[in-house]
């Protein structure tokens, strides 16, 4: 048998069709990127055949982060998918209206391709959240066109080296950033013991003509971190909160 | 036992208003890492997962229900399967459980064998999902 003969001949046998809840699943070779089976599902209402995840792809996508959001990157990659593959979101679920003028095999198959792509956002997660909020700091810095080193070691007046996440800098003023983030409540209170210690070290760079302004940005994505834990560092810095963008950019725009 | 969750625990939707039910819930421990637990169901699909995730890692064990796996090895596992985090193969590898016999309809029973199993004390009770309205999602 000739190599194209035993592809058309075997290559259907990679899809196999079951009912489910009043649906043709279409279980297909394709997988998620940890192995798991991608099935898609056919309805067909008024003579129209729709193809459709139900729901899956997204829900696999989000039981691999504890993230409750989407980030924008990976909604504007989604929505790139959508364009790239002719498909429609819609309450979480992927659907395709099946072309009357097109193989039912292609509409399965350009389905079934948007979805491994849209499973494949999964590599866009950064699974180190800490690593992945400075990340998002950094994105947003550049966004706002706000000039900024990154790790900057300061020597505090304990002749220690202190490490800070941000400085920024442009004609209003300079900024040093701290980004708190942390998964364990555990975790929290010495994450702020830290900080508190690192702003008392350098506390001399916030007087004098050149003044550097402090800023604590907390995290606050998970339910994490205390009232006293946000009093110790209100009283030596400025707090910012990530879930509110717009406050932190108007306290790096501001005058001291 | 030292891994614990305290309190009830409530299903709701998601950020993109799905049929699917979700939740998620901080899994407490001595040693205080940082572990989530997350559960999906999905009554359209009829598939239920309980992920248990490591906030730097990601996920490290999981069940599924109603979903089939293929190991790396080629082998499918079936639609009911565990994923256990490995250092060489992270979590793409699973296995049948025997421990779970309760089926993906069925959730709340699922979770009570998947504690077990997990050996998490759950300090209160999963409800119900939430109810599905069919013509919402698919008119």
């Amino acid at each position: 048998m000739t190599p194209c003969l035993e592809i058309s001949a075997n290559l259907s046998d990679l899809f196999t069709c079951s009912n489910v809840n009043g649906f043709v699943r279409i279980r297909t070779p394709f997988l998620y990127p940890d192995g798991d089976v991608i099935d898609i599902y056919l309805q067909e209402k008024n003579g129209q055949r729709t193809l459709t995840d139900l729901g899956d792809t997204l829900g696999w996508l989000r039981g691999q982060t504890i993230a409750r959001k989407k980030t924008d990157k990976q909604e504007s990659l989604l929505q790139d998918i959508c364009l790239n593959h002719g498909i429609e979101q819609f309450r979480g679920m992927f659907f395709l209206r099946v072309d009357a003028q097109q193989s039912f095999a292609t509409e399965v198959i350009r389905l079934s391709q948007a979805l491994v792509r849209v499973s494949d956002l999964w590599f866009t997660f950064k699974t180190r959240a800490y690593e992945s909020i400075v990340e998002e700091v950094a994105d947003f810095l550049s966004d706002l066109k706000i000039p900024f080193d990154q790790n900057v070691k300061c020597k505090g007046r304990s002749g220690r080296t202190r490490n800070i996440d941000f400085q920024t800098r442009n004609s209003l003023r300079t900024s040093f950033i701290e980004v708190l983030s942390t998964g364990s409540k555990a975790a929290a209170n010495s994450k702020v013991d830290s900080i508190v210690s690192t702003w008392h070290d350098l506390s001399h760079m916030r007087v004098g003509q050149q003044s550097i302004e402090f800023i604590s940005l907390f995290d606050d994505t998970l339910d994490i971190w205390s009232a006293f834990n946000i009093q110790q560092l209100n009283d030596l810095s400025e707090i910012s909160y990530w879930s509110q963008p717009e406050e932190l950019k108007n306290l790096l725009c501001q005058t001291t | 036992m030292t891994k614990r969750i305290e309190g009830d625990i409530k299903w709701s939707e998601d950020e993109d208003h799905s049929p699917a039910s979700e939740f998620r819930v901080e899994v407490l421990s001595d040693v205080g890492y940082p572990l989530f637990l997350k559960g999906r169901y999905n009554p359209l699909t009829s598939k239920l997962s309980y992920h248990i995730i490591h906030k730097g890692v990601g996920r490290i064990y999981g069940l599924d229900l109603g979903q089939d796996h293929k190991n790396p090895d080629g082998t499918y596992v079936g639609e009911k399967h565990k994923h256990r985090w490995t250092i060489l193969e992270k979590d793409k590898v699973a296995y049948v459980p025997s421990d779970i016999t309760a089926l993906a309809d069925t959730p709340v029973l699922v979770w009570q064998q998947f504690c077990l199993e997990a050996k998490i004390k759950h300090d209160g009770i999963l409800q119900s999902p939430l109810p599905f309205q069919y013509d919402l999602f698919l008119p």
